[in-house]
């Protein structure tokens, strides 16, 4: 059954425009112009309960704008949704007890105080019986490891302990849907590997059903068994993630282990050489081609191994968008490394 | 000429620029100017028809009006904000960027200073029109009146910068700049002659606003203006009290700044 | 209201305990207030330093404005400023957002969260100001003014909270007019002195158009009773009626402008 369903959703935007210089400046106190931006143009998808989404798609495609229609944030200009059988712009009280919204961006703790006043706070908002708080925040502090960071100032925190707060805050009402928009933002590698386990755990423990953005293609990979891409506010894709690195990636990766060192032989020619590793070298050819560039390479050249591989999802993402992956590879020195021991 | 004068006016140019995209802001800003002299025309003419000689310190209706018209102008080409503004720049950090540059930053919180003053002319000049055509205004004003109420203002609206700002400078030293803002300001109205015409102060206040810089900022140039100067001796006299006050406080902006900024990089690093 | 009232307390407590945690300011801060009255008792005494009497009003009369004018702008200090730059802050930064996820009523949710509590410096010193003022007029206290004078208050500040809502509310169109609050306490400025100073078409704009007699003036002038206030006897009626129909079309007003913010109306 889903939970979240929603039908040609569209969301149209007014911005003014204005050229820079001091010129520009003063002409728009007298006339500004505006321009509209189609920043969600015809979305329609399904979500069923306990699943988790990956909402995937470079900076202004149109992401936060879709949850903040599903959050009840935004009014769309046309299109329908139901979230729990909920209209989400309805706003209405009960809906609201039953979601929660993440930014990763903004916080919704108050910077003075001790985080544990927030929550306290946060129960009182949400009406949230003192028995079920304490159990809730007992497990949420054990599964985080929150301890005492809760008795500290929060503008005292490090980002990774406040990022965990706000996860906190935004779970002690027991939400049946979680929006989390870049939950990892700005986080360092380890805490971000921690939320994102903390993330399925609570997933499969509780059966919320949770769509997440993110910028690092890692917390999808590893999260996310259904994405939807997002470009220019239309959906270019929804499926699994094999089913997107086989649409986005016609190309195969192809590996070879080499019986002696290359002498002279010009690989480029084959397909884009990926790392050269001693004897090791990787290939990526267009998929059509990958059968010939197979048969050349045994034909031509002293092979131990050879494998065909298809290329790592988030290169295939960040090719497709040109975004900064978690952890770069360094491709661009691999190839000079290569073209070094070419000229040898 | 000279690198930092060519510097100061890239500055200005920029800061204007700045100042057209907040004009709604600054608007709200220059309301105050308007509405506090206004306030106080309103007040003191009404205290003034209580009286027999329908007067109060020299003024009736007509010279209250006058005067008010006038602080209201001068209010506004002497104004100056440094004591919040420089506090808020050296909390927020954006006083260290500052640093860097090779010219000092208060050339920078001066163009800032004259650049709101100048935009905000398109909305208070007409402000200032209506106010005079409401309350019409009686002068008593000659023309070499006008002329040295010209250079007392120019003087006034130096002095006024330059205290503000080097009253700005303890923000090196407190926290709570706030509470000095408001005791500046303060000062300016009571003894500046913003709240009321210095004849008309009790004594006792009148003699603390006879040692301070105050009234040369606000009270000098508006008398000037409206006339009750009458004599050219007195009027020269004035503007080199205001002179030498204001080498002073520039000698005074000099020391303290050198011991601040040493302050500064030391504490902040 | 029950709950709306626990979760009042709750936020007052919230700020009483994040108060005490800066207490080094309760001092800088008690003496700003002694400050503030400091001056406005100079002004008072300047004024009837040249004349007896102002439109009618005495020193005495005078003190207990100013004690008002305190009382009122402490009030507002406590509650309505802090919360109304928060949700300025919020609607700029975009964390309003937060606001709207919570199932309580938003216009409640923004107006309870922060209380700035050692303001009340100043609402005792205004009431002491107003009490001396009215004891050295008529040599006591009346009980039943007091009454009178208290209800008014309340809906001067209603009419206050009120206008504070709609200024902040314009922040959904005009994102950035942080300076707002400048607007206000410009125009509140015109409420130190009493209303009769002003000549008629103004004074006809401070009662009917920006309520500003029914917040500071009449209170003042009920608590006195003296008609040489020139305070209408029936000031409490009207008063009461336009904090009325002020709640009502702020309330109004708020809930269009949400609609604008969630993009329903743009």
């Amino acid at each position: 059954m889903s939970q979240i369903e929603i039908n040609n959703l569209c969301k149209t935007f007014r911005v003014p425009e204005r050229e820079g210089g001091f010129w520009a400046a003063v002409r728009s106190v007298f006339r500004r112009r505006f321009r509209d931006v189609r920043a969600v143009d015809d979305v329609s998808f399904q979500v069923d309960e306990g699943e988790i989404v990956g909402f995937l798609g470079p900076n202004g495609a149109g992401k936060t704008t879709t949850l903040k229609m599903l959050s009840g944030l935004l009014h769309p200009t046309a299109g329908e949704a139901k979230v729990l059988g909920h209209v989400p712009w309805r706003r209405e009280a009960a809906y609201l007890r039953r979601i929660s919204m993440l930014m990763g961006q903004r916080s919704q703790l108050h910077w003075d105080l001790p985080a544990i006043d927030s929550f306290l706070v946060h129960s009182a908002v949400y009406d949230i019986p003192a028995d079920d708080y304490k159990k809730t925040l007992d497990e949420l502090v054990q599964l985080l490891d929150l301890g005492d960071v809760l008795k500290k100032q929060v503008r005292s925190l490090s980002l990774g302990e406040r990022m965990k707060c706000e996860i906190c805050v935004s779970l002690l009402h027991r939400p049946a849907v979680l929006f989390l928009d870049e939950p990892t933002i700005g986080v360092d590698i380890t805490m971000q590997t921690r939320i994102r386990q903390f993330i399925r755990n609570y997933n499969r423990k509780h059966g919320a059903t949770i769509i997440l953005t993110s910028h690092y293609m890692a917390d999808v990979t590893a999260l996310c068994k259904r994405l939807i891409v997002i470009d220019h506010g239309h959906i270019l894709f929804d499926g699994s993630l094999e089913a997107l690195s086989e649409k986005l990636a016609p190309f195969k990766v192809i590996k070879i282990d080499l019986d002696r060192e290359l002498d002279g032989y010009d690989l480029a020619t084959l397909g884009e050489v990926l790392s050269v590793e001693q004897r090791k070298i990787a290939l990526r050819v267009p998929k059509a081609d990958a059968a010939a560039v197979t048969s050349r390479l045994l034909t031509d050249l002293p092979i131990l191994d050879l494998t065909i591989e298809d290329p790592p999802i988030e290169d295939v993402i960040s090719r497709v968008f040109g975004q900064p992956k978690s952890e770069p590879k360094q491709p661009a020195n691999a190839s000079s490394a290569v073209s070094g021991g070419a000229a040898r | 000429m000279s690198r930092v004068v060519r510097v100061f006016l890239a500055y200005l140019r920029a800061k204007i620029g700045v100042m057209l995209q907040y004009r709604g802001e600054i608007l709200l800003w220059s309301i105050w100017g308007i509405i506090n002299p206004a306030v106080l025309y309103a007040m003191w003419s009404a205290a003034a028809s209580g009286n027999e000689n329908q007067s109060i310190a020299g003024l009736d209706r007509g010279g209250f009006a006058a005067y008010y018209f006038v602080m209201m102008i001068v209010g506004h080409l002497t104004g100056a904000w440094d004591v919040y503004h420089l506090g808020y720049l050296i909390r927020s950090g954006q006083l260290s960027p500052m640093l860097l540059r090779p010219v000092l930053p208060i050339w920078e919180t001066l163009a800032d200073n004259l650049s709101y003053k100048i935009t905000t002319l398109m909305f208070v000049v007409p402000m200032w029109a209506l106010f005079a055509w409401l309350v019409t205004p009686r002068f008593e004003t000659s023309l070499w009146q006008v002329g040295m109420g010209f250079i007392a203002v120019l003087l006034g609206a130096g002095l006024n910068y330059m205290l503000c700002h080097t009253a700005a400078l303890l923000a090196f030293w407190a926290t709570k700049l706030d509470a000095m803002g408001e005791i500046y300001f303060g000062l300016c109205m009571f003894l500046g002659g913003r709240f009321a015409p210095m004849n008309a102060l009790p004594g006792p206040i009148l003699a603390i606003a006879e040692y301070l810089p105050f009234r040369w900022m606000f009270a000098f140039p508006t008398e000037l203006l409206i006339g009750k100067i009458a004599s050219m001796n007195e009027a020269l006299i004035g503007v080199v009290i205001q002179s030498v006050w204001l080498v002073g406080v520039v000698i005074l902006y000099r020391l303290m700044w050198s011991v601040a900024v040493k302050r500064y990089t030391a504490v902040s690093g | 209201m029950v709950r709306a009232l626990r979760l009042m307390t709750l936020f007052v407590q919230v700020s009483v305990q994040n108060f005490t945690a800066y207490r080094f300011d309760f001092f800088v801060r008690g003496l700003m207030s002694l400050i503030h009255v400091g001056a406005e008792l100079v002004a008072v005494w300047t004024i009837f330093n040249n004349t007896q009497s102002l439109k009618g009003w005495q020193w005495q009369h005078m003190l207990v404005l100013v004690g008002v004018y305190r009382i009122i702008a402490g009030g507002i200090r406590i509650s309505i400023v802090p919360n109304m730059r928060k949700l300025l802050d919020e609607i700029r930064e975009g964390t309003f957002d937060f606001v709207l996820l919570r199932p309580v009523n938003a216009q409640f949710l923004v107006s309870i969260r922060e209380f700035v509590i050692w303001r009340l410096t100043d609402v005792f010193l205004g009431s002491a100001a107003a009490a001396y003022g009215c004891y050295s007029l008529l040599g006591h206290v009346p009980v039943k003014q007091t009454f009178v004078f208290i209800m008014m208050l309340a809906a001067g500040f209603a009419i206050v909270y009120s206008v504070w809502l709609m200024l902040a509310t314009l922040c959904f169109w005009f994102i950035r007019i942080q300076n707002i609050e400048m607007v206000f306490w410009n125009v509140f400025e015109a409420g130190r002195y009493p209303i009769v100073i002003y000549n008629p078409w103004v004074r006809w704009v401070l009662t009917f158009i920006l309520p500003l007699a029914f917040i500071t003036t009449f209170p003042a002038g009920s608590l006195l009773g003296d008609p040489a206030t020139g305070v209408p006897p029936s000031a409490p009626y009207y008063a009461l009626l336009i904090a009325t129909v002020l709640l009502l079309l702020s309330g109004w007003f708020w809930r269009f402008g949400l609609k604008r913010y969630a993009g329903a109306s743009a």
